[in-house]
């Protein structure tokens, strides 16, 4: 299909064209396929199909030549790679290396990409947290970034569109400021994470352990069946890809949807270049695409563009996407396109023991990971010196203890016997970072790629309410845990670069006014109207929740609000 | 690689049990493939029996049956920086010598009791390289022990499906 020579431009005329075919760009197809609009979906990297290319998924530890640890050499030659938590021996064919796709750190950034079919859904964290208006309307209430031109309201119905559709494990837990879902029954805490959510109830009005909501599929629905999938089996080889499409990836729920309907056209190995933009028609025609492999430069044409290229592509592309009318970049009559960049601040864990509920241990995995306290600071009122807040991830563990001092049979029994440890938890800080105009991301003005395209220029740091925020984290989350009884307690600077979180976002912000943002409430480009952007680039401010949920909301939307415009005519 | 050799890497990738013909521990050159560095027989041998000594067969199979010495050569010519195999080349030259001083004979010669009361003092040793060797040496052992197919589907069996999670099984 996508090597047969396409030669005419109506051959190379779709009704929409998305760029990316990760989470979100998935959905955008999904959702354009499935009311019959022809769509070409671009992926730059190689195709991996649901099942067929996951080489590893169905290998035991001892298969694997370094029982999944990186070899020295990789170590060496992929230091950014290796960085991430998630970039093993099973996993290491799904991300980028390094020297493959080059970029410019003018500060230290760790840009953690999977360039294939499905981008990192085969890689996510499948945590899925809905925002309120205590997230929509932070930016207003605080004096930061702009407004967003949507609130809860907008968003709601399409989080419940997407999470029965990919299926979300979860409590409806009644906390205004994570909203309830269409959720699947959730994993239940264990014995010391119940503990803890009970201890923490009690100590404190408005915090919450919560059991963490996940892309999970607890208990299929029949849409879930039909879509292939089956009940999770509580392997967390994830990353491996899943054979049973126990968590949500584009590659084994949205592509294959949108390819079932028959007017999906998946294009792998397609480096977009570029947007065509026509002066004359004032609007996108098209995009300019370079073949990854043979070079070789085309274009294709559609009535409307979506961009989701996860969010510092997006930014590139519209950056490189220059004419006489947008010399600085496609939309950017304000120069604010690549500026408000921001992630996760992810530096701070902090662990402990506890000596009760010796009786209980687990068995088996849990998908979850465990627990979720949403974000406690700043939701009400303003009460720190620091703005906003941050959520945090929450597990207790108790595993196997192995005395491994003896030597000869001594050590082989105690090995093969080891003894049940103590509980042990661990929570790690996600925290919010305000959009500033000097955390940015810009095209370099000599250096390219191997397909032409300008290197990206990277210059993200933390800031002093990054720190502020961490020692807040240290501070509340070590009384609660001495309230709940663990001991032990140890915080940890976990001093990883920007990027490393995986949550990068903005730069191409929604708002109100084209003077001060990007895209409008739709996700259209002001002064572009028929691209619209739904990937992270289009964040105004990033609150504390895991962010892909709410990229596939907005795409459902944006998507189901373009098609409601091709049919008047106005697009 | 000559065929020997890549049957038994084949083998020993594989990570299966494997009892070898007699041709092939008779072999001249039987070692794995290396890349930043090559022992002798001697020391792959050397190796084999230290690792027989960490994990002795009983009724279940020890170190040499699972072939745990060309484990832990892999990871320590694929997975440690180069300080590192430095020191255990050079501690694996000096262990011979150590080991002859303290037990009058040397290792693979020596009874299972010496060997094992010898591997268990070894901490006392002020020689860096030696106890950095015996130090990477065990450490690999255990993993390699632990991973072994042998061991995950016969004496602690590994889940690849577990199909099920509960918070609260009894202790």
């Amino acid at each position: 299909m996508a090597n047969l020579a396409i030669d005419s431009i109506k051959d190379r005329t779709f009704d929409a064209i998305v760029i990316g075919s990760g989470a979100s760009g998935s959905w955008a197809a999904k959702e354009f396929t499935e009311k019959g609009l022809k769509t070409l979906l671009l992926e730059r990297g190689r195709n991996v199909e649901h099942v067929k290319d996951y080489p590893t998924t169905n290998m035991y530890p001892y298969e694997f030549e370094h029982r999944l640890e990186m070899p020295y050499a990789d170590r060496q030659k992929n230091p950014i790679a290796n960085r991430c938590y998630n970039y093993k021996e099973d996993s290491a064919h799904f991300f980028v290396k390094d020297d493959e796709h080059p970029y410019i750190q003018v500060k230290d950034f760790d840009w953690i990409r999977g360039y294939q079919v499905g981008g990192k859904s085969l890689l996510w964290a499948r945590q899925v947290q809905r925002w309120s208006d205590f997230d929509f309307e932070g930016p207003a209430r605080d004096g930061f970034s702009v407004d967003w031109p949507i609130r809860y309201k907008d968003v709601a119905p399409w989080y419940s569109y997407v999470e029965r559709f990919i299926g979300v494990s979860g409590n409806n837990d009644g906390i205004p400021e994570l909203p309830d879902g269409e959720h699947l029954p959730g994993y239940p805490l264990n014995a010391v994470e119940d503990h803890f959510s009970r201890s923490v109830k009690q100590h404190y009005k408005n915090r919450h352990v919560i059991s963490a909501r996940c892309a999970h599929i607890s208990k299929p629905n029949p849409i879930h069946i039909e879509q292939g999938r089956v009940q999770c089996q509580n392997r967390i080889l994830c990353r491996r890809g899943c054979p049973f499409g126990g968590y949500y990836s584009a590659n084994a729920v949205t592509i294959p949807w949108a390819q079932k309907t028959g007017n999906l056209t998946l294009r792998p190995h397609s480096v977009v270049h570029s947007i065509i933009y026509d002066e004359t028609l004032g609007k996108a025609t098209g995009v300019k695409v370079i073949d990854a492999n043979t070079k070789e430069e085309m274009e294709f044409f559609a009535k409307v563009i979506f961009v989701n290229a996860s969010a510092l592509n997006t930014n590139l592309i519209l950056l490189n996407s220059t004419s006489n009318r947008f010399p600085q970049g496609l939309g950017n009559d304000n120069g604010l396109l690549g500026k408000y960049v921001a992630f996760h601040n992810y530096t701070a864990t902090i662990s402990a023991e506890y000596d009760g509920l010796k009786q209980y241990r687990t068995d088996g995995r849990n998908p979850a990971g465990g627990g979720y306290i949403p974000r406690f600071r700043n939701v009400y009122r303003q009460e720190t010196d620091f703005l906003r807040g941050w959520a945090a991830g929450f597990g207790a563990s108790r595993s196997d203890v192995q005395d491994t001092s003896g030597v000869g049979n001594t050590l082989k029994e105690d090995i093969l016997n080891p003894k049940l440890g103590p509980w042990r938890v661990h929570s790690h800080m996600m925290a919010e970072t305000i959009p500033k105009v000097d955390n940015f991301v810009a095209l370099d003005g000599d250096q390219k790629d191997a397909w032409g395209i300008p290197l990206l220029r990277i210059s993200i740091d933390y800031d002093e309410n990054d720190r502020k925020m961490r020692q807040d984290y240290y501070e509340q989350m070590t009384e609660m845990f001495e309230k709940a009884g663990f001991t032990n307690i140890r915080t940890r600077d976990d001093n990883r670069n920007p990027g490393n979180d995986i949550h990068e976002m903005g730069g191409v912000r929604m708002g109100h006014d084209p003077k001060t943002s990007l895209l409008n409430r739709w996700h259209q480009l002001h002064a572009c109207q028929n691209v619209f952007v739904t990937d992270g680039a289009c964040m105004t401010s990033t609150s504390t929740q895991n962010p892909t949920l709410t990229y596939m909301a907005f795409t459902a939307r944006a998507a189901n609000y373009a098609m409601d415009e091709m049919k008047k005519g106005s697009l | 690689m000559n065929r020997r050799s890549a049957v038994r890497t084949l083998l020993y990738i594989a990570g299966g049990t494997l009892v070898l013909p007699a041709c092939f521990r008779e072999s001249g050159k039987a070692t794995i493939d290396l890349i930043n560095f090559s022992i002798s027989e001697d020391n792959e041998q050397l190796l084999a029996e230290l690792t027989e000594t960490l994990i002795p067969a009983t009724d279940t199979p020890g170190g040499k049956e699972l072939l745990l010495h060309l484990f832990v050569l892999k990871m320590v010519d694929d997975c440690h920086a180069p300080e590192e195999q430095r020191q255990f080349i050079n501690g694996m030259e000096q262990f011979e010598t150590w080991a002859r001083e303290e037990l009058g004979t040397d290792f693979k010669g020596a009874d299972p009791e010496s060997r094992t009361a010898l591997l268990s003092r070894l901490g006392e040793s002020n020689n860096e390289d030696l106890k950095a060797f015996f130090a990477i040496t065990k450490r690999r052992t255990i993993q390699g022990y632990l991973n072994s197919q042998y061991v995950m589907t016969n004496l602690i069996r590994y889940e690849l499906v577990p199909g099920r999670y509960n918070g609260y099984a009894p202790a």
